[in-house]
């Protein structure tokens, strides 16, 4: 069996393993919520594979207006991108990801666990 | 299945996130009585490789694409739905205001479906699964689908309780993606848990994991 610290290692560095693979074996296709919205928005076809991409414009307008949420929030790494930088921007960004998700795991929890 | 901000009016958001707030409420009581300095490293381990995993979308049939979630998997290893909740927050927070994956005025639903819904359904389909039959593999699987097909079917019923989608074409379409982006849910929570139990035992354990 596995000790404690060696566990703990390991489970970082598969996480960052596949972190820095994420932006290689993604798929930029729309995800279920947006292929959905986008179908019943007429850019796409429910069953279909092509995206339009002015009526997808169009659509995202569209939504705003139905819902009236027009709040918007200036991300540092909108979409896991560093302004400025491409693929190696990408992996940065869900690299670092990992990390703080780690680090505030291990805070919070910490705090919690000794807060009996 | 993360809602952006234009897909929720604000005052849906806000009822979401006040019942998120319950729950993560709850989650931080589990963590306090339920937490021991072991398994502190468990915890932040779990939360940063379901955020690295959410990143990975995989293509599916249609143009389209979907991740794993990590609701039933947090939740089982943890032996509590609350794990789910408590660590699904810190990723959709870090998502959120970080990378804009997600809204802000929708995060609250985000949790909801995601780590309530994925940890609640995740956490006692996976203990009647094992229980009728009485092995666990098949019921990670079966845990990790229907998880993730039942929050996107609850995200299907927010969006029409927003007027953004028609309720039953959006019933129809997210639960035909979620069919299949569940395959993926239930695939990887088996490998993952496989993985954890072969490397450690103790932590899935019966006692400490799941009363099945």
């Amino acid at each position: 069996m596995m000790d404690k610290k060696t566990f703990f290692i390991a489970g970082i560095l598969v996480a960052i393993a596949i972190a820095a693979m994420a932006p290689f074996l993604a798929s930029s296709n729309p995800d279920g919520l947006e292929s959905a919205f986008f179908g019943m928005y007429g850019a796409k076809e429910i069953h279909g594979a092509e995206l339009d991409e002015d009526v997808a414009v169009v659509a995202e307008e569209a939504v705003v207006e139905k819902t009236g949420n027009t709040f918007t929030f200036e991300a540092l790494m909108p979409d896991y991108t560093v302004p400025g930088l491409d693929k190696e921007g990408e992996i940065l960004a869900i690299v670092l990801g990992t990390i703080l998700v780690l680090f505030i795991g291990l805070g919070f929890s910490r705090i919690l666990a000794k807060s009996k | 299945m993360h809602i952006p901000d234009a897909f929720l009016p604000i005052s849906h958001g806000i009822i979401y996130w006040l019942v998120a707030l319950v729950f993560i409420a709850l989650s931080l009581r589990w963590a306090r009585s339920e937490l021991d300095e072991d398994r502190v490293p468990l915890v932040a381990v779990l939360a940063a490789g379901i955020f690295a995993i959410q990143a990975m979308n995989i293509p599916i049939p249609w143009g389209t694409s979907g991740h794993m979630v990590g609701g039933a998997l947090a939740a089982i290893v943890l032996g509590s739905p609350y794990a789910a909740v408590f660590i699904l927050t810190i990723v959709l927070l870090v998502q959120g205001f970080l990378f804009a994956d997600g809204g802000i005025t929708a995060m609250g639903a985000n949790i909801v479906n995601m780590g309530v819904i994925g940890g609640f359904v995740g956490y006692y389909s996976y203990k009647g699964v094992r229980g009728a039959i009485g092995r666990p593999v098949p019921a990670y699987f079966i845990a990790g689908w229907i998880s993730l097909f039942a929050g996107a079917i609850v995200c299907a019923l927010e969006m029409a309780a927003a007027g953004t989608f028609p309720l039953e074409l959006g019933l129809v379409s997210m639960g035909t993606y979620h069919a299949v982006i569940g395959l993926i849910e239930g695939a990887i929570t088996t490998v993952a848990i496989a993985l954890i139990t072969m490397v450690r035992p103790d932590i899935v354990s019966e006692k400490r994991g799941v009363a099945a």
